[in-house]
């Protein structure tokens, strides 16, 4: 038990940054219908940012963090005004920004490779290596660190889409984007601002796992399958949704590893297998959108 | 009558130019020749089909691995490997296919992504089997018939695998099925009306195109005489993919003509931007679909037109 | 003359509305069967449950005997039933000949390994003349060889047309063929309707415009509200009382 209550923290730790992935890609899914695989990059490019802030030119975290988010929703703005915005304009099918997200995916991985190249590079933790206790659950200040994060990031998400104007226009563009543009609804702004928000929430899920796994360029594929496995889990329809299929997916891995009896590479499929079940078996996720 | 003299011309002007190059050239030449049938494979599936998979580079690497582990660990004849070679990719693609075209949208994608990263992680914990994250080496493809086929005379068995997946396509095509696979990806629900089955379009299609995927593996494992796994993820799939839209999806010249100009680039662009060519596909991929989305055959088009 | 499509008790409801409630109709071996009705009485509702797209909740349909309640699209194409869309829905990426030969999909007998050992030539010819045929019988002879996007609305709807016969259906059903197009192409599509028929294939047509179809059809059926709320010949509709309600009923509560 105590065996487990250890892994937990890091478990749900995990849980969060797969469920901020998760979000971002529902953010830009729901009004617009497009999958967004370059997420991870996105995740990626926050951490090179914080490289360069915090490690490099050593500004103070909370700065640093502020003026990263602020680059990360400028970023996810541009993306979508290159990629995506010229193709909905002239009706392209929705793959057609899908895969031109794919081509962006390579640029930004390659353009990160190129300027800072192969090696992995320091992120600071906020907080230094320490560890905390809690009652029964221990972790690492980094650990407690993205649960809170990622708690306000929901939480803000979730009051965006229940309590205020703007949330009911995203939803409504998700439920009919032609009725919603025939109520003077604004589908450009609606579509920026959700590229947007992705971007600023891939890179908050970047910066805090950079002190982890240290950026690199190719981190980002990872990230996103995990991200939309963890959304596959959770059901495309809810915020909530995205961070229970994090949390699931991440109790999932570190149980496989703690306690099955193969090797520990193999940990890393298990997001894989998870996702080809749940595609079989449950693909519309756990929580069902409300109606 | 005429298109079997238009392939066998082929054949021997593909495996005449093997013998013009120098050494250094035929590598090359060898590996562009497979590129060439997994672009065309690949367009058969995404371009005319229209479904999205990334499974593409798994299905060559479980047709490079399968052979050479069931001709030098399982010690099959050269006949046998082959044939389970071919039917562990059919399976294999029926098991991932068949669930996932039961439902609607990009699940076929995720699936076959998802699938893809799999196969990598079994190949790098694999153990001795697979040889792990450094792969299998140092086997030699024995006599066939009596023949050594080494050096030049391997780069003709590709020119002939290519001109074989090739024919197929090209057959499977022009017939009601390649009809069929193009109702799907134009409008599915018109194609239903109309009595495609659509799902089980899918799984042929996917099917058919991943067992040509993996026999040009089983090709590929004796170019090298080494497997090993970063040839065959995402990386390469995507590139396949870029190739494809960049030449003309949909058209087996435009998959040729991409592949050829994608797979030359780097060679050409090397002393400029040295690893990184694939940010200059990235941004060529991004710039045809924004500008020329039906690829550097339908701006030919275009131009011809005049 | 004996029933080919037979359709008994039918019902169809989207979560709290009934679109469609306990509808008996046939379709004849041979004729053209009118479905009218205002705006919202189910017909489209019930074509659609006819051909495959939505399944019934209660209710027997019938074809040449077998049942096809619930059947998915294709399979009911095959047994002989095609239809067309009301809002064109062609293959864009292709010619206007080969969207035909689609149509023509249930009709191929080559298995697909045979294909591969290359014997397609010769059933591939066979029914491109066929094609070639159907696209002169709708009038579209000279954009055979077009891409479809260029194609007017009006040839669009022909090709429709074209396409479902291409199966060679025993019954056609067609969803509102004269929406949109201009009275000289809604008198030729007449004239391709009767040719249809006079080649023993049965027609069920959906139409909003009353005009066009009590001068086409063979008997007439009325929805409204999704009940039927008459059915007979023609003539005998053009006077009835209870059509007439249905059709100026909302207009006359109006004034």
């Amino acid at each position: 038990m105590q065996d487990f209550l250890e892994l937990a923290v890091g478990a749900a730790a995990s849980g969060c940054i797969y469920g901020l992935l998760a979000l971002s890609y529902l953010v830009m899914i729901r009004p617009t219908g497009v999958i967004n695989f370059a997420v991870g990059e996105w995740a990626m490019i926050a951490a090179f940012a914080g490289f360069l802030l915090l490690t490099g030119a050593h500004w103070s975290y909370p700065l640093g963090m502020a003026a990263i988010v602020a680059f990360m929703l400028v970023l996810g703005w541009a993306t979508e005004r290159i990629a995506v915005r010229p193709l909905l304009d002239a009706g392209a099918p929705v793959l057609a920004p899908i895969l031109a997200l794919l081509g962006m995916l390579v640029v930004f991985r390659e353009s990160i490779s190129l300027a800072f190249g192969p090696d992995p590079r320091q992120v600071p933790y906020p907080f230094g290596f320490g560890r905390l206790e809690l009652g029964p659950l221990a972790g690492s200040y980094q650990s407690f660190f993205m649960i809170g994060v990622s708690a306000l990031v929901f939480g803000a998400a979730w009051y965006f889409f229940e309590r205020t104007v703007w949330g009911k226009c995203f939803e409504a563009v998700a439920l009919n984007r032609r009725a919603a543009a025939l109520m003077g609804i604004n589908l450009s702004r609606v579509t920026a601002l959700s590229f947007a928000a992705g971007s600023g929430i891939a890179g908050v899920a970047g910066i805090l796992i950079a002190p982890n796994i240290s950026a690199h360029y190719l981190m980002g594929v990872p990230l996103a399958i995990q991200g939309f496995t963890a959304l596959v889990i959770g059901g495309v329809g809810r915020v909530e949704g995205a961070l229970l299929g994090g949390l699931l997916l991440a109790f999932a891995e570190q149980l496989t590893v703690r306690y099955a009896p193969v090797p520990a590479g193999y940990a890393q499929g298990v997001p894989l297998v998870l996702l080809m079940i749940f595609l079989i078996v449950r693909p519309t996720g756990l929580l069902r959108a409300r109606a | 009558m005429k298109s079997i003299a238009l392939g066998l011309g082929a054949a021997i002007a593909l495996s005449a130019l093997a013998f013009l190059l120098g050494d250094y050239h035929n590598d090359v030449y060898r590996k562009l020749l497979l590129w060439i049938a997994l672009a065309l494979s690949y367009n058969f599936v995404f371009g005319i089909c229209g479904q999205v998979t990334f499974s593409h580079f798994a299905f060559y690497g479980i047709g490079a691995y399968a052979i050479v582990i069931l001709l030098f660990t399982a010690a099959f004849p050269l006949p046998l490997a082959i044939v389970c070679g071919v039917a562990l990719c059919v399976a294999l693609a029926l098991a991932v296919a068949i669930p996932a075209t039961r439902l609607e949208g990009f699940y076929l994608a995720l699936a076959t992504m998802a699938f893809a990263q799999l196969f990598i992680v079994v190949l790098n914990e694999g153990g001795a089997i697979t040889g792990g994250t450094g792969g299998l080496a140092s086997y030699r493809l024995p006599p066939v018939l009596g023949l050594d086929l080494s050096g030049r005379a391997y780069t003709v068995v590709i020119v002939l695998v290519l001109i074989g997946t090739a024919a197929v396509l090209r057959r499977v095509d022009h017939s009601w099925f390649g009809r069929a696979c193009r109702a799907v990806r134009d409008n599915p629900e018109a194609a239903a009306a109309m009595g495609v089955d659509v799902a089980r379009t899918k799984v042929i299609a996917f099917t058919l195109s991943s067992v040509l995927a993996g026999i040009a593996g089983m090709a590929y494992a004796f170019v090298d005489n080494t497997v090993n796994p970063p040839i065959f993820g995402l990386e390469n799939a995507f590139l396949v993919l870029f190739m494809v839209i960049v030449g003309g999806s949909g058209r087996h010249a435009g998959a040729v003509v991409g592949t050829v100009l994608l797979y030359l680039l780097p060679f050409i662009l090397s002393p400029l931007i040295g690893q990184h060519h694939a940010l200059v596909f990235g941004v060529l991929m991004v710039t045809a679909i924004l500008l020329q989305p039906r690829g550097l055959i339908g701006l030919y088009d275009r131009l011809a037109r005049r | 003359m004996s029933a080919l499509l037979e359709v008994r008790g039918l019902s169809k409801r989207f979560g709290g509305l009934t679109a469609v409630r306990e509808l008996d109709f046939e379709v004849r071996v041979g004729e053209i069967l009118g479905v009218i009705g205002p705006n919202g009485a189910g017909k489209t509702t019930t074509f659609n449950v006819v051909a495959g797209a939505y399944r019934a909740d209660a209710g027997e349909i019938r074809f040449a005997g077998e049942s096809i309640a619930g059947l998915p699209p294709h399979r009911i194409a095959a047994r002989g039933v095609m239809r067309t869309f009301q809002h064109n829905r062609p293959f864009g990426g292709m010619a206007a000949i080969d969207n035909v030969l689609v149509g023509a999909h249930t009709r191929f007998r080559r298995r697909l390994w045979s294909i591969v050992l290359g014997g397609a030539r010769e059933e591939e010819t066979r029914q491109r003349e066929r094609a070639q045929e159907l696209v002169q019988f709708v009038g579209l002879g000279e954009a055979v060889a077009a891409d479809v996007t260029t194609l007017s609305f009006g040839q669009g709807r022909m090709l429709e047309i074209a396409r479902a016969l291409a199966g060679e259906p025993r019954l056609i059903l067609l969803d509102e063929p004269a929406a949109g197009l201009t009275p000289a192409e809604c008198t030729r599509l007449a004239d391709i309707i009767r040719g249809i028929a006079a080649r023993g294939i049965a027609v069920l047509l959906i139409e909003h415009d009353m005009h066009f179809l009590l001068a086409l059809a063979h008997r007439v059926v009325v929805l409204n509200f999704g009940a039927k709320i008459a059915d007979g010949l023609p003539d005998e509709i053009r006077a009835h009382p209870a059509v007439m309600d249905a059709y100026l009923g909302s207009h006359a509560a109006h004034q």
